[in-house]
């Protein structure tokens, strides 16, 4: 079947099948930061924006985006806070294999978006779906707190 | 000097990564790629008679069905090992007999990933069931029921006659003797789950044959280089034949330290001429890549009253699954890189490994060290407890100091006698009073809630830096016409770094800008050969290669220059991007590169080796303070201290995010983790949702030291720092268990019911 | 993957009812997919009711609480018209229910009709006295939540939409806490336990305790709830307490399976069951609703 969505910002018709999730359209049509991890939901590699909220792309039904916004990294690759994530999750050390990159960066993306004064609790739980098994979350929750911090709001 | 090493240079894949580019190996799609799916078994033993793949075939976009009699039976190991491998040839690519739920048991490849899957539902397959035993004990009593039918051509494993996978008998001075002349003996058991490595990215491989009918692999992996000989020993073709590429990996933590997938993509795109694509589900993870050995370790230790521990046993008895990748060397690790760590003078260390219809074991970060760690520094604990002592003092009495030999390693090598090990650089002192004084040894914090009760544990931990008089890389070095080296490297970044922090030591050594030096890792067309990632070998083994061939590359310009400037070429200064002579004259490296390149007409290039007879510890001590409720039998770890000492530090926080993530899994390993296997030998928890990591919120406060020393068999005094970490938050944990509510978990993970039932055991008794 | 034929979008309770029967074979609903595309099961297409207008939360005049079938877990964790009700209780399960991502498709009504015994949404709900909207083509029906699962996976709908459930205004105004037992921070429950209490001149009244995977469905404890009906919240209830929670244990019927024994499980349920009594009754005590951590 035929969808229409907007993928990262542009009407774009993508050829699916009925029973496909989201996560395998996406890498299809070449998100390739769009990442498979379990296809359980509970890894968070291939975490997107639908809508502009956090999904885990996997047990999203790829034909329940028909209609809906859509956003991958490739998406945000131009936008200023992302690009501020990207910048300290570099300098801080928090990228290690970076299999898990892209898809915390959608969350606490989201997260940044949604409250600019996040506590450490706070971004945990943002990132409570995404699993990483290199870092231990330690400098990936610091850089977080560090682009909060340039936004204004203290934590 | 040049300052590079022991600076926070950008990790030199960073940027790409966050970026989310297509560096992986599925993100790559060569036209025409067909998609395999693996048949697997549902039965822990049974002949495969036959298999029907009529209505498989006719599905729409189905290419091909394997199964063993399209295959010829090459006994090889999967194990990633220098070779000879020093696992057991029990293995062939597609068996005739399956011995465990997961064994391979036919391969479809289709024009879709649906029509491999349709495929596979509809494949007959007709199985004569045999008996199966997981239970390692009964296997090892078995000589009825024989796993392996076929004799190891190699006589590792006693296949054939037995279910015994691996055997080790050492002793050095006469344990039984000395313990009957200690003031006290203790004897304890522990029990160690399966638990699987989780890397994030599973395992994908693909495969096709390029236009002068030579097989490229490109795959995610830890040993490239190992890998194209399995194949070419698999698939009967030369060597030559074969190119093995690893881009990015996400993750391999041991499990891709394996031929897991490889193999079949190889043999399907020879076929079938196509490319070919194989990923594994997490399930497929869970059931059917590799486990962390489940052990049982019952430890004997006889001290005398003043605390010094005179004899000291450790017997293990492990469950290596259906086939011996790694068998006796996991195994031989449990006691090799634990008991050296309270060097009495009577050691003995026996390991039976066992064969049985389970989940395979294999490589695993920590490699065996994980599990004899947990026996041992719990062990201390009891001992302390027995004999009335401080359980620190106990372990400050009796660990290992500067100048110390090991006395095990000599016995013990890979499979073969090793080498003497003397310890000649160690902050172990150090990282004990550092560890102390960060989480408050002796100055227990109270309780948050009145139902919980708080306690403090730590664990003494080493390592080795690869494989002493075995692992070995080579490094080549080549400067480019604007003053940039290429550097060439067989050892491979799996994520842990190793390309940044081998790009730092070339720069250093060449004292150029980190940024000049681009590097390339692992493909067997371009790169010297490296054992691979494993072993922590990296820094200390290809990083020994890496400051050789850039010494070579700078000796070989400082005779250039020499010439040319009529001075002695030992006097010329490498630093900041320039060569300077004594009197003054200086040029940038950009000027060398073009003087050499254009008027003396050289390629100024080289390529080194390096082995070491070392194996240098590397050291950590461990702590946690812990909460447990009371009623509930739940562990919250409120803080976690790991001081390691790693010998110099080339980039700080690297080595401090290699200690953060071992302490992730080591938490995990005391907690939550556990491949649970049924009699029948199936997982019952093949999937992240049963099978729980450690998430963000599940994560304490952390704190890490590096407390640095210098080696002086290291690069710059480099040690290792990948696994060392891994070994202690488990006993660490456990010990402060105890600590807080007094009772003992001699198994892991101490889930909320095993707490709950210990302390209810010792509620009645 | 899942091997569908066809994917349908409702754009009506009725319509998802009459896509649903329409076939050809056999057809399901889909609402966030979150369990769904989990462990796929055998069917031939599916009904999509996340546009089907059953995405709704109100409160009626007189303060009664209506939550969509189709509400996300994300919307129940910070709509303020449910973590403004009975101290914010519902907010609060749903926010233990999944990781943050899965939350924003999964819904309440998914969660429900999926009827795992360790569905996390149904103690709280049945601790508020909710009832469960049901839309057949041509006509709806209403019954409690607590007659709504039938078995493990099976409950009451046959092919039939649940539209959302309704809370009455008097359980808003109950103390109500509700807690969940994992192995790890984000888990499956082990056990789950929810306590609601009213009060009536200084007694307890509208005594509710609803417990989570300690039997094939979600169940109220009725003799425990009983025992504590009409006590005098400011006299010392700790044996009480005790005695309920002894009680409640006694009345859950739990499995044995490779996450919990039967035998923990239950204690587990005495366990929660008495720190949620006796923290309600403090909230009681303290003149109001303190809140569901
Ligand atoms: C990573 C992860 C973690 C999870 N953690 C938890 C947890 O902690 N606790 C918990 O309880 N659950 C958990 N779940 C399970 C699941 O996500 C939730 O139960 C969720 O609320 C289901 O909602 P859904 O809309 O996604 O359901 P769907 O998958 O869309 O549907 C589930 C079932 O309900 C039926 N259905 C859906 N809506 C209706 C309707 N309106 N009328 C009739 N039938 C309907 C469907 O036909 C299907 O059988 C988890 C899932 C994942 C992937
Ligand atoms: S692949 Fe989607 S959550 Fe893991
Ligand atoms: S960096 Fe490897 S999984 Fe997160």
């Amino acid at each position: 079947m035929t969808i229409e969505l907007i993928l990262d910002g542009k009407r774009t018709a993508l050829e699916i099948l009925p029973g496909q999730n989201l996560l395998q359209a996406l890498r299809g049509a070449s998100r390739f930061s769009v990442k498979l991890g379990c296809e359980t939901g509970d890894c968070g590699s291939c975490t997107v924006l639908l809508d502009g909220e956090p999904v885990n792309s996997c047990v999203v039904a790829a034909a329940r985006a028909a209609g809906r916004s859509v956003t991958t990294l490739e998406g945000l690759l131009g936008d200023p806070l992302m690009q501020r994530l990207q910048r300290e999750l570099v300098d801080k050390g928090a990228v290690q294999c970076g299999y898990c990159s892209p898809g915390m960066l959608i969350s606490l993306y989201a997260l940044l978006k949604q409250d600019e004064a996040p506590t450490d609790r706070d971004v945990r739980e943002a990132l409570s779906g995404n699993l990483c098994r290199c870092t231990g979350y330690v400098k990936p929750v610091e850089a977080a707190l560090a682009v909060a911090a340039t936004l204004g709001g203290a934590s | 000097m040049n300052k590079v090493v022991g600076t926070n240079v950008t990790k030199i894949d960073a940027v790409k990564l966050a970026r989310g580019e297509p560096v992986f190996t599925d993100d790559h799609r060569p036209p025409g790629m067909l998609y395999a799916k693996v048949l697997r078994s549902p039965h822990a033993h049974a002949r495969i008679l036959e298999v029907d793949a009529t209505a498989a075939l006719a599905v729409d976009g189905v290419v091909d069905v394997i199964w063993h009699r399209d295959t010829r039976p090459i006994l090889h190991t999967r194990a990633g090992q220098s070779y000879p491998e020093p696992s057991p040839y029990d293995t062939v690519m597609m068996p005739e007999k399956a011995r465990f739920i997961g064994d391979r048991v036919a391969v479809v490849a289709a024009e879709t990933l649906i029509a491999a899957e349709r495929a596979l539902d509809l494949i007959e397959v007709k199985y004569e069931v045999l008996e199966a035993v997981t239970d390692m004990d009964e296997a090892l009593r078995r000589t009825d029921l024989l796993i392996h039918e076929t004799p190891d051509p190699r006589g590792i494993s006693q296949a054939g006659r037995s279910n015994l996978a691996a055997h080790i008998d050492k002793q050095v001075g006469d344990v039984d003797a000395a313990l009957k002349t200690c003031d006290l003996v203790v004897e304890r058991t522990y029990f160690l789950p399966k638990v699987q490595a989780s890397h994030i990215e599973p395992h994908v491989s693909m495969a096709w044959v390029d236009e002068d009918d030579r097989l490229i692999v490109r795959t995610s992996t830890q040993i490239p280089f190992h890998l194209r000989r399995m194949l070419a020993r698999i698939l009967e073709i030369p060597e030559a034949r074969i190119r093995v590429i690893k881009p990015r990996v996400g993750g391999g933590f041991g499990d891709k330290q394996e031929l897991v997938v490889e193999d079949l993509v190889s043999f399907l795109a020879l076929r079938l001429r196509r490319p070919v694509r194989l990923e594994f589900t997490r399930h497929e993870e869970l059931v059917a890549a590799r486990l962390r050995h489940s052990q049982r370790i019952v430890m004997t230790t006889g001290v005398m009253k003043d605390g010094t521990i005179v004899a000291n046993r450790m017997h293990v008895t492990a469950d290596t699954g259906a086939y011996g990748s790694h068998a006796l060397t996991v195994q031989g690790n449990t006691g090799q890189k634990v008991l050296p760590m309270y060097p009495a003078k009577n050691i003995h260390f026996i390991v039976d490994c066992a064969y049985t219809n389970n989940p395979i074991s294999g490589a695993f970060r920590g490699y065996g060290a994980p599990q004899g760690c947990f026996a041992l520094e719990c062990h201390i604990d009891e001992v302390a407890r027995e004999l009335g002592m401080d359980r620190l003092e106990l372990r400050k009495k009796n660990h290992i100091r500067l100048g110390d030999t090991d006395p095990l390693s000599a016995k013990l090598g890979e499979g073969k006698e090793g080498l003497v090990r003397v310890v000649h650089s160690t902050s172990l002192e150090e990282c004990i009073v550092r560890g102390c004084e960060a989480i408050g040894w002796g100055d227990k914090r109270p309780p948050t809630q009145p139902y919980f009760k708080r306690g403090l544990g730590m664990a003494l931990a080493m390592q080795g830096s690869g494989i002493a008089g075995v692992d070995w890389g080579g490094a080549t070095v080549k400067l480019n016409d604007d003053g940039s080296v290429n550097l060439t490297v067989g050892a491979t970044d799996i994520g842990q770094g190793s390309d940044t922090v081998l790009a730092q030591l070339c720069a250093e050594e060449l004292g150029i800008p980190y940024d000049k030096v681009l590097i390339l890792s692992s493909d067997t067309d371009f790169t010297p050969f490296d054992v691979g990632a494993y072993a922590s070998s990296t820094t200390y083994v290809s990083g020994g290669a890496v400051v050789k061939a850039a010494r070579r590359l700078r000796e070989q310009l400082a005779g250039l220059l020499g010439t040319k400037w009529e001075c002695d070429p030992g006097d010329l200064v490498f630093s900041e991007g320039s060569v300077t002579e004594p009197r003054g004259r200086s040029m940038t490296m950009q000027d060398v590169a073009l003087f050499a390149l254009y008027e003396a007409k050289i390629q100024p290039m080289a390529t080194e080796s390096h082995m070491s007879n070392e194996s240098p510890p590397p050291f950590a001590a461990q702590f946690a303070d812990v909460e447990v409720d009371t009623e509930t039998g739940q562990v919250f770890v409120r803080k976690f201290v790991s001081a390691v000492d790693c010998g110099t530090v080339v980039h700080p926080r690297l080595a401090e995010g290699q200690v953060e993530g071992a302490v992730a899994q080591g938490l995990g390993y005391a907690l939550w983790e556990e491949v649970l296997v049924d009699r029948a030998g199936k997982v019952l928890n093949p999937h992240f949702l049963d099978y729980k990591i450690a998430t963000a919120l599940d994560m304490p406060e952390l704190v890490t030291f590096l407390v640095e020393t210098s080696e002086p068999s290291g690069p710059y005094g480099a040690k290792a720092a990948g696994e060392v970490p891994i070994d202690g938050p488990a006993p660490a944990i456990v010990n402060a268990i105890c600590d807080a509510v007094g009772v003992r978990c001699y198994r892991i993970p101490a889930t909320p019911e095993r707490v709950w039932r210990a302390m209810k055991e010792q509620e009645s008794s | 993957m899942w091997d569908l034929k066809e994917y349908r979008y409702a754009s009506s309770p009725e319509d998802a009812v009459a896509l649903l029967r329409k076939g050809p074979g056999r057809g399901m609903f889909i609402a966030g997919g979150t369990d769904l595309l989990l462990f796929p099961p055998a069917c031939d297409f599916v009904v999509d009711v996340s546009r089907a207008g059953i995405d709704r939360l109100a409160a009626t005049p007189d303060g009664d609480l209506f939550l969509g079938a189709a509400a996300t877990l994300h919307t129940l964790t910070t709509d303020p018209l449910v973590t403004g009700f009975a101290g914010g209780a519902v907010s609060h399960a749903a926010a233990h229910c999944g990781n943050r991502p899965v939350r924003s498709t999964a819904t309440l009504g998914g969660n429900l009709c999926n009827a795992l015994p360790s569905a996390d949404m149904a103690p709280v709900l049945i601790a508020l006295d909710a009832t469960c909207y049901i839309a057949d083509v041509d006509n709806q029906e209403s019954i409690p939540l607590v007659d709504f699962f039938t078995g493990p996976r099976r409950t009451v709908l046959g092919d039939r939409l649940l539209v959302g459930v309704a809370l009455p205004a008097e359980a808003g105004r109950r103390v109500c806490r509700s807690r969940k037992l994992t192995r790890s921070a984000e888990d499956i429950s082990l056990v789950q336990v929810a306590v609601a209490l009213g009060m009536e001149g200084g007694r307890l009244d509208q005594v509710r305790i609803a417990l989570g995977a300690v039997a094939p469905v979600p169940l109220r404890a009725g003799l425990a709830e009983t025992a504590l009906t009409d006590l005098d919240y400011h006299s010392d209830c700790t044996a009480a307490v005790a005695d309920a929670a002894e009680i409640a244990a006694g009345e859950c019927d739990p499995i044995s399976d490779h996450r919990a024994s039967a035998e923990y499980r239950r204690d587990m349920v005495r366990v929660l069951t008495g720190r949620l009594i006796a923290e309600c009754l403090d909230d009681l005590r303290r003149g109001g609703n303190g809140g569901a951590a």
